[in-house]
């Protein structure tokens, strides 16, 4: 009885998929889709890469793109559609325009805040270079120089 | 015993106010019953929440359906392992699964300084005790796990649960989340020394080189429960994604990126006396980091497939948080006179310089991921409209921040402590460049062109061959002395300076992980209806679907496709995908067959049966380089070992102080 009841649930969860020959997915759906999400809450896919199948939302998506791209409508179009239908959330990143500029900018803006922070750092802990008196001569220096180089590798090692 | 179980929490939670306060008590009147007292109150919360603990695992073994808990997560059908794992399948077992983990660091930091730090002892233990408060108000009040299930006053018992997410159901589950938690709970301990030498104004470094080996400890289990739940994620879900940026999968990447940070700041301050804000920063920010993605997590902010149900406890998380970071920023601001730096830096191109910027670069990678995570629902709060941030924005976002890491973990090695001179790095820098070039000049005759995989694989040669130059410059100049051979000297050689050798073993293990990420751009998959006897094409490999069975046992129904692979006219393998239908969730889940190579995986999942042709349909996947991923994690399991190891020469680090700038001709005068 059990397994009469599994069979059954089997056979309902196939059934929700939708007999095709060839590669399920075309490749006006993969270029199209990749700037979709799937919006089915479950997953952080996109239309393209989502591979649950019979998923709710990505599903009809791709049969939808596939019919627009057929029908010739371009691909700009197609995702326009989305975003008319369910909002900028139709996207797999937001729209770089307007508030949703900030999504971009704040990264960036951080890191050059960062660099910025760096800087004061190392001006801050650099001791600015002693009035000296010059005395050896330009070989001398270039001696010492690098047995001194050659000693503090020898220290790394 | 299930009141047992709920009375151990609760004198549990009495006993832990009770060491918060007579260890605040004691470290401030200076009185040592009171301290002493507060540390064995720690070792009894140690015993009643493992009672607890004992208690709940009885109850999930024994399938005892009297516990609301076990009736959610379990059933009687389950094997017992997964019984066990079901301890922390639900909020309420998860979060005692916090608490034990965080009683069991607690009792051994209190163990291992009986005798030592009692300075900061009482203050580190009030933090441990603090947190821990925190987290049996928690199991004891809004998510208890021994609430009954109950008909009016009478204790009732339902004939069989409902199951442990099938999901879950696979044996990296069995081990990630306890060591997820042994990395992020661990990092209260480096976090309550700090917080204990703010307090007691402790000069130095003491606290840092107390809880070194406890942060490379924690760092190694964060690192190995990330990769855990990647593992999870490639072979469970069904389409072989390791990582797509989900909210959950993100807020444990941030705490990681932090203690990764503060592992490279700590050495400026062992050795330079620099930093000492900033490490107090990051170990501060990393053990909040864990906090805030337990909240992520438990909250419901964001739709997660990883989250745990929404509950309530999302408020309590916030009040900690608030009340925490106050704390911690008032201390460090109260202390900042005891924490300047000793030394000062010599010049930019040095080897201090590339950790600021290794700091400044796991730091914009973290602020990145969290805006991105966050970004949601900061703009459904100020626009009013709610966006997706999917893996295309974080991919665009952070790629390059990753490919500029790589970068630098090569150029770390060829610059010199204080200072690097222009024909140094001329010299160091030229033989990493030219391989660089020549590995990426030969991909691109081989016919690679994606821009990201070309860059991955040509820093993955520059970084290799800093290390490997690192490794053999030092063990040359071993052999030559002591007349041994090269691998005798590598050993001696990594045995002088564990830290430094073990650290570039892990760096390593990131080139070896890069190299299994850059894999993913050229990953090829197809999705066919296909009848048994008839095959289809995916690259190089003929899958001919020969016979579909079908079955069952205790747990599931299921149904699997034998798939024969040939490659080029001859058998390569023969895969099994199966697909259960587990009987008490009545939830499909696919069993992928995966042919793992170095190489490449194939990856063969079987999704449905078609309701027209009754045709099954597969999903199959080529995943170049995958298993690099995965093999990353040895060798840096090997890394993390050898850093723990102590050094043969005992490293002592002598502040330099830069006394001027000298130019050509020049005398320093003292």
């Amino acid at each position: 009885m059990q397994k009469l009841r599994n069979s059954l649930l089997l056979g309902l969860v196939a059934g929700l998929c939708v007999a095709q020959t060839g590669d399920m997915v075309p490749p006006e759906v993969r270029r199209v889709g990749d700037r979709l999400a799937c919006l089915c809450k479950s997953c952080k896919n996109t239309v393209a890469t989502c591979q649950m199948l019979g998923c709710h939302y990505t599903a009809p998506a791709r049969l939808r793109i596939s019919e627009l791209a057929k029908q010739g409508v371009s691909d700009d179009a197609i995702v326009a559609e989305f975003v008319q239908k369910n909002g900028k959330q139709a996207l797999a990143a937001p729209p770089p325009e307007g508030f949703h500029m900030l999504a971009y900018i704040a990264p960036p803006f951080a890191a050059f805040a960062g660099i910025g922070l760096i800087a004061w750092f190392v001006r801050r802990h650099r001791k600015p270079a002693q009035t000296v008196q010059p005395e050896l001569s330009e070989a001398d220096v270039r001696k010492y120089s690098d047995a001194a180089a050659k000693e503090l590798e020898r220290l790394e090692e | 015993m299930e009141n047992i179980g709920a009375l151990a929490l609760i004198l549990a939670f009495c006993l832990a106010i009770y060491s918060f306060a007579a260890s605040i008590i004691g470290g401030w009147k200076k009185k040592a019953f009171l301290i002493v007292s507060g540390e064995r109150a720690v070792i009894a919360v140690f015993a009643l929440i493992t009672l607890a603990v004992v208690i709940l695992l009885n109850a999930l073994v024994t399938s005892d359906f009297r516990y609301a808990y076990v009736a959610a997560h379990s059933n009687r059908d389950m094997p017992v392992y997964y019984k066990l794992s079901s301890w922390w399948g639900g909020q309420e077992g998860s979060l005692l699964l916090w608490n034990f983990v965080l009683i069991c660091y607690g009792l051994v930091v209190v163990l291992q300084n009986r005798r030592k730090h009692r300075q900061i002892m009482p203050w580190v233990v009030a933090s441990l005790m603090g947190t821990q408060i925190f987290f049996l108000i928690l199991n004891v009040f809004p998510a208890s796990p021994f609430e009954m299930l109950a008909q009016g006053r009478n204790i009732v018992e339902v004939q069989d649960g409902n199951g442990l997410n099938p999901l879950l159901q696979y044996w990296t589950m069995l081990i990630h989340p306890p060591i997820l938690y042994m990395g992020y709970v661990g990092f209260i301990v480096p976090f309550a020394f700090a917080l204990g030498s703010l307090i007691t104004r402790q000069p130095g470094e003491a606290w840092i080189h107390t809880t070194r080996r406890w942060a490379i400890v924690t760092w190694f289990f964060q690192s190995t429960g990330i990769l855990l739940g990647a593992g999870w994620s490639y072979a469970v879900l069904g389409w072989g994604g390791y990582w797509v940026w989900d909210p959950v999968e993100n807020v444990s990447f941030l705490p990681w990126l932090t203690s990764t940070a503060f592992l490279h700041s700590v050495m400026m301050q062992e050795k330079k006396g620099m930093m000492k804000v900033w490490n107090i920063v990051l170990v501060a920010a990393t053990f909040f980091l864990c906090i805030f993605g337990t909240f992520m997590t438990r909250s419901g902010i964001v739709a997660s497939v990883h989250a745990f149900a929404t509950s309530n406890i999302g408020n309590y998380f916030l009040v900690f948080l608030t009340l925490g970071i106050a704390f911690t920023i008032y201390m460090i601001l109260g202390r900042l006179d005891y924490l300047k730096s000793e030394s000062e830096l010599e010049s930019v191109v040095s080897r201090e310089s590339s950790f600021l910027f290794n700091n400044l670069v796991l730091l914009a990678c973290c602020f990145a991921t969290l805006w991105g995570t966050l970004f949601p629902v900061i703009s459904e709060a100020i626009s009013g409209e709610r966006v997706s941030v999917d893996a295309p924005w974080f991919n665009r976002i952070n790629i390059p921040i990753g490919l500029f890491l790589l970068f630098l973990t090569g150029v770390g090695p060829l610059l010199a402590w204080r200072r690097a001179s222009t024909e140094s790095i001329k010299r160091n820098f030229l033989l990493p460049f030219l391989a660089m070039l020549a590995i990426m000049a030969v991909l691109v005759v081989l016919g690679v062109q994606h821009v990201y995989a070309l860059t991955t694989f040509g820093l993955c040669a520059f970084v290799s061959w800093t290390i490997g130059a690192e490794f053999w410059k030092g063990a040359g100049s071993i052999a030559r002395k002591e007349s041994i051979g090269m691998l005798p000297a590598m050993v001696a050689l990594t045995h002088r300076n564990t830290r430094r050798y073990g650290g570039y073993i892990i760096h390593m293990a990131i080139v070896v992980m890069f190299i299994g990420f850059a894999g993913a751009a050229f990953n090829r998959d197809i999705t066919v209806e296909v009848a048994e006897g008839k095959s289809f094409q995916l690259g190089k490999y003929d899958l001919k679907v020969s016979k579909v069975d079908m079955g069952q046992n205790e747990n599931y129904v299921y149904q699997n496709a034998i798939i024969d692979v040939s490659v080029g006219g001859q058998h390569f393998t023969t895969l099994k995908p199966e697909r259960r239908i587990y009987s008490k969730s009545e939830q499909p889940v696919g069993a992928v067959a995966i042919h793992r190579r170095l190489n490449e995986d194939l990856y063969v999942n079987f999704a449905a049966i078609s309701s027209e042709a009754q045709k099954p349909i597969i999903q199959a996947y080529v995943f170049p380089l995958v298993t690099w991923i995965w093999a990353g994690w040895w060798v840096l399991f090997a890394g993390s070992i050898i850093c723990l190891i102590p050094s043969k020469v005992k490293m002592s680090y002598a502040k330099t102080e830069v006394l001027g700038v000298a130019g050509a001709h020049a005398k320093v005068a003292k």
